[in-house]
């Protein structure tokens, strides 16, 4: 096997990102035709690369800067936390552009800077080595930046500028914690593997350890987000267009509890510190997922309300990854490839919503389901699917994570807290259930502009249908995505 | 490579060969009026300059490329340290050069423009390459002088004589102050020569607690502060590189500015780490990362309130400053040479950026916020570019100024010793990262005028070929020492070792 297929996942959308950028004037209409085409090449590679049977025998390594004791390398791997985060960005960023197909204020740009996000999104999942896995995760920044202020909503600039300092600030923070971590270890070999190696060979004293659990943590959980470095999310995702909405939401926060998973929970390092911050990322996780849930009852922004809806299930992950357990880790992964499928859709729903309606307001909505059948049911379909309604994925993925909280509380006597479960479900159910009737049952609004207003396009039901798709297949068959990850979960959850 | 050729060269002229690529460049400063005198337009004048420049450049890097070593006249030493920082104003020149012809801002007296400018670059290689006290004082000088003239040569413009005389004055006051603290350093030391067993880093070690060396130092710090435009010797910067035609100022920026910290890595670095065993270069280390928090500090937050494009720039040439100050904090070998290579990443990414400045107020715009709104409709190469010079000069990766910082923030959290993580300097790691994320805000704000907000005109700029030129080379600068900086690191590897053997 000589084809570098993980370097192809990383070139073809760079190549693609540049082809579309320079279809400049009457071919930028064209653009659309080649995004989809670079970004299903992609996808079937990225289909490919799961039906490999030893994921080990893919991983590239080329040497790159080596100065002194210096040394970084591009060095490219996937394993069962990553295969699939990258399956889901290359599906998602096809879809996105599918969903897209009706954009037609600078086509060209938007397709190019959904490809440059493909690119850096693929880049943090690959990445073996600190300065590359550094390098992707502020590739990823840029086209963001630009997707928001270009395509945005009303407030756009201000938003595009929030979430590009408040990200960047954190990660600046993160990179003080790699630093700190490789020279206290390999010297200046920043590979995963090096570091790690060195690190259990001599390892860090606990109070190195915490401190740099906690600057890598600091910088990954900005990401996810955590409360209450959340401020940013429901900026950026009410202003951005509906594709940067999917990949924000699908990809783009995974990266963060991605981070947690691959880096801090790596016992090699972090053999000590791990216990200390056990309790304080269960607690983070807590609150999140209960005051994300909470927040979403307040909003009258669809939009804003799926936004939180996504600090809430990210909440989750992070109650997960806290439990260091093999369940919770497992299900934690689950949950990241769950909700980029479902929140994909949700946001592709209300993303819509704004656009045919004029508004995304559900004081001025109402009674939608009898004209607008395909609409209603895709929002049902998906807000079922996020609130765990069994049989889709959502509920595996809860259902999991739930379980492994209550090992985790049980194993330390605090059995009683096990009631932020049922209550984080009840208001899930709750805010769903409020929006679906105020915007889909009821009288008819009039307070919305109906002549114009059109159900779903056909591209879009393409996009939503397929998502929805792999809702209930992995909702009545997780074993195909758990079989990916138990190797791996097992690997870390074996450690503690 | 080049070794044969190196030796016959070395036997051929002898000592002078250790000044070689600096009498080059004398040449260019002798001729340039007098060819001026046949050809009015100026155009033979930078052509030769820009000769001249390249041939000291080739001689340089064959004499860097061979490992050339040795001492000229007992006050100028050839080594890898001093070509490779010959090599860095070469450059800065030879950009200068190229888009001087093309800029309206430059004087009727072409002639001396490219004379001056030959003279200063020549004066800052002496610099370089001084081993001596008051040979250095000398280099900085003939820069200075050289300087006072090119900021005024401004024809028709109150700001370059307000500039000018506000520079002549700043520069005389550090002079003094320099001039001062080196007869402190000589009556303690007994010596001007920096380096060997007479010289002044041999009698460091039994200074400790010397006050009048004490203050010799405070003075040389303070006189090089004006030069680094380190805070709080840093007033006059942005006053100069707004009222300086365009070009001068990216020259002053960029290369002037350089040329302090040559003489601080001279210096200090090589006396305090030779003084490891006394006490007082401790202080001395803190004094230094002191300075460098504010400046960084001051640099970056005063850039946030600008709308002249140059007087941001001028301040984020301030806040740069700042980072590279935090090597000589941390004086490792491994910290100078993530500043010495940040000179270089700084010296594309920021000179590609006032080369921008220059070029657009050759066709028209002004330099204020307000002119740059809708650039990227009107000119979107241009756009494009200074959005890429003004991310690496923020320090978003794979940019150039990432690379480099990336280098440079990391030696405050490496002890020299061992290679180990240290707790010292974290602090300033931190400070300096901070800082980078907060000038992202000011040089967002210039690219969001540039994409997102709409001008008063949609009409197409037009740009010079000189400039495009200039412009193409730091842009290839910037992506590749961003994306594979390793060669240029390796020489910078071999600078700083160059500089510790010294001691």
């Amino acid at each position: 096997m000589d084809v570098p297929i993980l370097s192809l996942l990383i070139l073809i959308p760079l190549v693609g990102a540049l082809v579309t950028l320079f279809m400049g004037g009457e071919r930028a209409g064209k653009a659309k035709f080649v995004a989809a085409v670079f970004s299903a090449i992609t996808l079937v590679l990225a289909v490919y690369v799961m039906t490999v049977d030893d994921l080990s025998t893919l991983t590239e390594n080329y040497t790159w800067i080596q100065v002194g004791a210096l040394t970084m390398n591009i060095i490219f791997a996937i394993d069962g936390l990553s295969i699939l985060m990258v399956f889901l960005t290359a599906l998602l960023v096809l879809l996105a552009v599918v969903f897209s197909w009706g954009e037609e204020d600078r086509p060209n740009y938007y397709h190019a800077l959904l490809l440059a996000m493909e690119v850096g999104l693929m880049g943090v999942y690959m990445a073996q080595d600190y300065f590359l896995f550094y390098i992707m995760w502020e590739v990823t920044l840029i086209p963001m930046y630009f997707m928001i202020s270009w395509y945005g909503g009303p407030r756009r600039h201000y938003s595009a500028i929030k979430f590009f300092i408040y990200t960047h600030v954190a990660s600046v923070i993160m990179l003080i914690g790699i630093f700190a971590l490789v020279f206290s270890t390999t010297y200046g070999d920043f590979s995963f593997a090096a570091v790690s190696a060195a690190a259990a060979g001599a390892p860090l004293s606990e109070a190195m350890q915490t401190f740099i659990f906690g600057l890598l943590f600091f910088g990954f959980a900005v990401k996810m987000p955590v409360p209450p470095f959340h401020t940013w999310l429901p900026d950026a995702h009410v202003e951005a267009p509906t594709a940067g909405s999917v990949l924000l939401a699908g990809v783009m926060l995974k990266m963060g509890s991605y981070g947690i998973i691959r880096v801090c929970l790596d016992d090699n390092i972090f053999n000590l510190a791990m216990a200390n911050w056990q309790m304080v990322i269960v607690v983070l996780g807590v609150i999140a997922m209960v005051y994300g849930a909470y927040a979403c009852i307040a909003q009258n922004d669809l939009k804003k309300m799926v936004a939180y809806s996504s600090i809430s299930h990210m909440g989750l992950v992070l109650v997960g990854i806290g439990c260091m357990s093999v369940i919770g880790t497992e299900f934690a992964i689950f949950q990241m490839f769950a909700h980029g499928i479902i929140s994909g859709v949700l946001f592709m729903v209300c993303g819509f919503a704004g656009h045919s309606f004029g508004t995304r307001d559900m004081r001025l909505l109402g009674g939608l389901a009898g004209k607008f059948p395909m609409f209603a049911l895709f929002m049902m379909f998906s807000f079922m699917a996020s609130l765990g309604l069994p049989g889709l994925m959502g509920f595996v993925a809860e259902f999991g994570l739930l379980y492994g909280f209550w090992e985790f509380l049980s194993a330390n006597g605090l059995e009683v807290l096990i009631v932020f479960g049922p209550l984080y479900m009840m208001l899930t159910a709750g805010y769903y259930l409020w929006a679906m009737q105020k915007t889909l049952f009821g009288k008819l609004t009039d307070k919305i502009d109906l002549e114009h207003s059109h159900d779903l396009a056909k591209y879009e039901v393409v996009a939503i249908a397929v998502l929805c798709v792999f809702m209930a297949v992995f909702g009545i068959m997780p074993s195909i995505a758990t079989d990916f990850i138990m190797p791996y979960a097992g690997i870390i959850g074996g450690l503690f | 490579m080049f070794a044969d050729l190196t030796t016959s060269i070395v036997d051929a002229l002898g000592e002078v060969t250790y000044i070689l690529p600096e009498i080059i460049l004398m040449i260019a400063v002798l001729i340039a009026p007098l060819l001026y005198m046949f050809n009015k337009t100026g155009k033979a004048v930078a052509a030769v300059s820009l000769v001249l420049v390249i041939v000291s450049a080739l001689v340089t890097f064959i004499f860097l490329d061979a490992g050339l070593e040795g001492e000229a006249f007992g006050i100028f030493q050839f080594d890898a340290f001093s070509g490779l920082m010959m090599l860095l104003f070469l450059a800065v020149a030879a950009l200068t050069i190229l888009i001087s012809p093309g800029h309206v801002e430059t004087t009727k007296h072409k002639g001396e423009y490219y004379m001056l400018l030959c003279g200063a670059v020549a004066g800052m290689m002496f610099v370089a390459s001084a081993s001596n006290l008051i040979a250095i004082f000398v280099g900085v000088e003939l820069v200075s002088i050289f300087s006072y003239a090119l900021v005024s040569l401004k024809k028709n413009d109150p700001r370059a004589a307000e500039a000018s005389v506000k520079y002549l004055i700043i520069g005389g006051f550090s002079s003094a102050l320099t001039l001062y603290g080196m007869s402190m350093i000589y009556g303690t030391t007994g010596s001007l020569d920096l380096y060997g067993a007479d010289g002044i880093i041999s009698a460091v070690q039994v200074m400790s607690g010397n006050w009048a060396f004490v203050i010799g130092c405070v003075g040389l710090i303070a006189g090089y502060g004006f030069k680094i435009a380190a805070v709080p010797f840093h007033a006059w910067a942005p006053d100069v590189y707004e009222g300086a035609s365009t070009p001068v100022s990216g020259f002053l920026a960029v290369a002037s500015k350089k040329m302090g910290f040559v003489v601080l890595f001279k210096i200090f670095v090589v006396m305090f780490v030779a003084a490891k065993t006394g006490v007082f270069a401790e202080s001395f280390q803190y004094v230094f990362a002191i300075i460098a928090a504010i400046t960084m500090t001051v640099g970056n937050v005063v850039a946030i309130s600008q709308s002249n494009i140059k007087r941001m720039l001028a301040y984020s040439s301030i806040a740069q400053a700042g980072y590279i100050l935090i090597a000589l904090a941390v004086m490792s070998q491994y910290a100078v040479m993530g500043g010495l290579f940040h000179m270089f990443t700084h010296v594309v990414m920021k000179g590609g950026a006032f080369i921008i400045v220059a070029a657009l107020i050759s066709a028209g715009l002004g330099e204020t916020m307000d002119d740059y709104r809708g650039l990227a409709k009107r000119a979107p190469f241009i756009a494009a570019a200074m959005m890429i010079f003004l991310f690496s000069l923020a320090g978003i990766p794979p940019l150039a100024g990432f690379t480099s910082k990336f280098i440079l923030f990391s030696g405050a959290i490496v002890d020299p010793a061992t290679g180990a993580v240290t707790m010292q300097w974290i602090w300033l790691a931190f400070i300096a990262v901070l800082n980078s994320a907060i000038s992202l805000y000011y040089y967002a704000r210039v690219v969001k005028a540039m994409y997102i907000e709409k001008g008063k005109s949609e009409e197409p700029v037009k740009v010079g070929k000189a400039f495009l030129v200039a412009i193409v080379l730091c842009l290839v600068g910037v992506i590749v020492l961003g994306v594979y900086p390793t060669p240029l690191l390796e020489l910078c590897e071999v600078a700083a070792d160059a500089l510790f053997a010294l001691v």
